[in-house]
């Protein structure tokens, strides 16, 4: 019997529940409660999807699988359509190359450099729109997502999009592949649109650091959600047992 | 002995424009000039039975649908000069003979060539290249090469005997002669040079002016002709004229493809790459539009700079047709060839520089920028966009809580937070105590955490999210 387990087993025509074998290759976070969860972190390459509230730990959680994505490539980093003016201070800090880091910011269209009151005032009165193109921010946002990530020259390329479909995502996913990059989509809870990728997770905030939910795992199955510590990296960022007061009702 | 050769472009301008136009050649095309004087005519409109100095009457009787444009002479001297420094890899010393016409000098290249016979099969090679019709032949002196190459002669060769055989039999109307000089010598009797150089020359300068004498001393090598030699200037400048007005920037891309093509011929011989073209389309009301398209890496080959124009000018509404393009390149540089590591598994398609030109070329400059840390304690003064991938100043202190993202406007804080840190406070240049904030990390219902202040005048406000 074992022989024939064997044989079936070797012609992958038998799977395992036991042994599960990662679709892709793992980074550790640097969070051990995530990367036991995840056996072994987060992917290297490969679309990430995370569906989160803006401000709630969603950053600081990716920080040292960023900073080592970067090291160990000696690659860009990319931030597409952050949502406010990035702080230097905080990614400094935090260990990353500000000199590999690239900020795309679509949608802004004066140009220095160029000669721009010349160009605008010719391109104002234009009579004839039908013969240009003109892509939206967010077109432009996706588009510079995958030259990014088609290039080979990017580690990891970090996108703040409004909305994506699932033809997109599987473009981007393709992009990531080919240009062993890994792209981290950060989304709101809201748009539950399942979608094409290596991992998907859903944050909550949590006094003591992020409530995680793997909704979505390359071969793999999701495991209950789980909470992570961030006493140790950001002490002053998590309540303490002791909550304080609210201090004042703001007007 | 000296030996020059004369090359002689009868319809320049002409063959120029219908290089952009290869689907047209059927249809019969002429230049005029502004006597209305037919000057250049294509094969077509040659087989039509159309000839040079016919009138426009005459020319719209034999051939009622030619086409007319007029003829510019600024423009064909710029197309010669082109000629020339493309002609420049091959021959060196050329000297330009306005409108229409090249003398190059050979003592030197026939060493270099090793003969007449592969010097010039490198020179046709280059010249059928080039397209333009032409006539040409050899001569011991500049104006015995030209006028056998008015007459087609297409000698080439060293011999001495041919070139005075055939200079002459040759008729006055292919000499330099001015036209009433030329009917003068017809009404005396004399029809080819050959019987004017038999004359003797006093008694020419007797009768005639200094004008013929110094043409057939330069003529036959008595008198010193001076030339002055092309020189190739650094850069690259073109001018195509369309003959078509394009209101469509996408169509514009074929006939730029032609002159980035040019360009990347002259860098290559050069071995040489540029970072920047400036673009200049001209409309026939408004101001031209000039683009500068740049390259962060450098590129010499045409379809890689062809990818950057064309992503720029699809963005670019044309506000009429455009019927020029001017493609100028003021700076080359050496070429620079990146190194990659052996052992490296993963290839780059393209470099960072690469990518952040091709960024660059479709949203805009502004839209791409890098991040430096600058000296300053103030928040919003910390962090600058800068130029893509600059170094910021090493050895900085880092200030170790400050929120990922910072508000360009701060915002009025409307929810009950709680406090977890604070205060730190920040004070502006120059101890302005009414400026000064008192920094608060809050976390609010929803588990987001605010970086806040609080104004001297007890407003609160959040200025970041540490996310």
């Amino acid at each position: 019997m074992s022989t024939l387990l064997d044989q079936l087993a070797r012609r992958q025509l038998l799977w395992q529940g036991d042994s599960q074998q990662l679709a892709y290759r793992a980074v550790a976070s640097g969070y051990p409660e995530l990367d036991q969860q995840l056996g072994g972190g987060l992917p290297a390459t490969g679309l990430i999807d995370i569906q989160t509230e803006a401000g709630i730990g969603e950053l600081r959680l990716l920080l040292p699988y960023l900073q080592q994505q970067q090291q160990q490539s000696q690659r860009l980093l990319v931030f597409i359509g952050p949502p406010a003016e990035l702080c230097a201070d905080m990614l400094a800090g935090s260990g990353l190359e500000l000199s590999q880091l690239l900020i795309i910011t679509p949608g802004e269209q004066p140009a220095f450099g160029q000669s721009s009151d010349e160009l605008a005032k010719l391109t104002q009165p234009a009579k004839n729109p039908q013969s240009v193109k003109k892509l939206s921010p967010q077109q432009q946002a996706l588009w510079a997502a995958e030259q990014c990530l088609q290039s080979g020259c990017c580690a990891s390329v970090l996108l703040w999009p409004a909305v994506i479909s699932l033809a997109q995502a599987r473009r981007l996913q393709l992009a990531a592949e080919q240009g062993a990059a890994s792209m981290i989509v950060f989304r709101h809870s809201s748009q539950a649109l399942s979608l094409p990728v290596n991992l998907s997770i859903s944050l909550k905030p949590d006094p003591q650091g992020l409530q995680l939910t793997v909704l979505k795992r390359k071969g793999s199955w999701p495991a209950a959600p789980f909470r992570i510590s961030m006493q140790q990296k950001w002490p002053v960022l998590c309540l303490t047992g002791t909550a304080a007061e609210p201090l004042r009702q703001a007007v | 002995m000296a030996l020059f050769i004369y090359l002689h472009f009868p319809a320049l301008q002409l063959d120029h424009l219908q290089l952009s136009a290869e689907s047209d050649r059927q249809l019969p095309v002429a230049l005029v000039d502004l006597q209305h004087q037919l000057v250049q005519l294509n094969p077509a409109a040659i087989k039509a039975g159309l000839k040079q100095h016919m009138g426009l009457a005459s020319a719209a009787a034999l051939c009622p649908d030619l086409q007319l444009l007029p003829y510019q002479p600024e423009q064909q001297a710029k197309i010669l000069h082109n000629v020339a420094q493309q002609l420049y890899q091959v021959s060196s010393d050329i000297a330009l003979d306005k409108p229409a016409g090249l003398i190059l000098r050979l003592e030197g290249m026939l060493q270099l060539y090793g003969g007449l016979k592969p010097y010039w099969q490198e020179l046709s090679a280059k010249l059928s290249a080039l397209t333009y019709r032409y006539q040409y032949s050899c001569g011991a002196t500049p104006y015995a090469a030209k006028c056998l190459a008015y007459q087609q002669a297409g000698l080439i060769t060293v011999d001495n005997r041919l070139f005075d055989k055939a200079l002459n039999s040759s008729p006055l109307s292919a000499t330099e002669l001015s036209p009433a000089m030329q009917q003068q010598m017809i009404r005396l009797g004399i029809h080819t040079l050959g019987q004017l150089q038999s004359l003797p020359p006093a008694e020419l300068a007797r009768r005639f002016d200094s004008q013929l004498l110094s043409y057939l001393g330069r003529l036959r090598g008595d008198y010193y002709h001076a030339l002055e030699y092309f020189q190739p200037e650094p850069g690259f400048s073109r001018y195509m004229e369309l003959l078509y007005d394009i209101s469509d920037s996408n169509v514009l891309i074929k006939p730029l493809a032609k002159l980035l093509q040019q360009l990347e011929q002259q860098l290559r011989r050069t071995n040489c790459q540029c970072y920047q073209l400036l673009l200049s389309l001209f409309f026939r009301d408004n101001p031209p539009l000039k683009l500068s398209i740049g390259s962060a890496q450098g590129e010499y080959k045409a379809q890689a700079w062809l990818a950057l124009c064309q992503l720029q000018l699809e963005n670019l509404p044309l506000p009429e047709p455009v019927y020029g393009l001017q493609l100028d390149v003021n700076h080359f540089a050496g070429q620079q060839h990146t190194t990659e590591a052996l052992f490296n598994q993963h290839q780059a398609r393209m470099s960072a520089l690469q990518l952040i030109s091709l960024l660059q070329a479709r949203l805009g400059h502004a839209a791409v920028s890098g991040l430096t840390l600058q000296d300053q304690h103030l928040p919003e003064m910390a962090s600058k966009r800068s130029l893509p991938l600059t170094k910021g100043a090493i050895g900085q202190a880092v200030l170790p809580l400050r929120p990922a993202f910072l508000f360009t406007r701060p915002q009025p804080l409307t929810e009950a937070v709680t406090i977890n840190q604070g205060p730190e406070r920040l004070c502006p240049d120059g101890w302005q105590l009414g400026a000064q904030r008192d920094y608060y990390i809050g976390r609010n219902q929803q588990g987001q955490w605010l970086w806040l202040f609080r104004t001297v005048s007890q407003q609160w406000f959040i200025h970041g999210l540490f996310s």
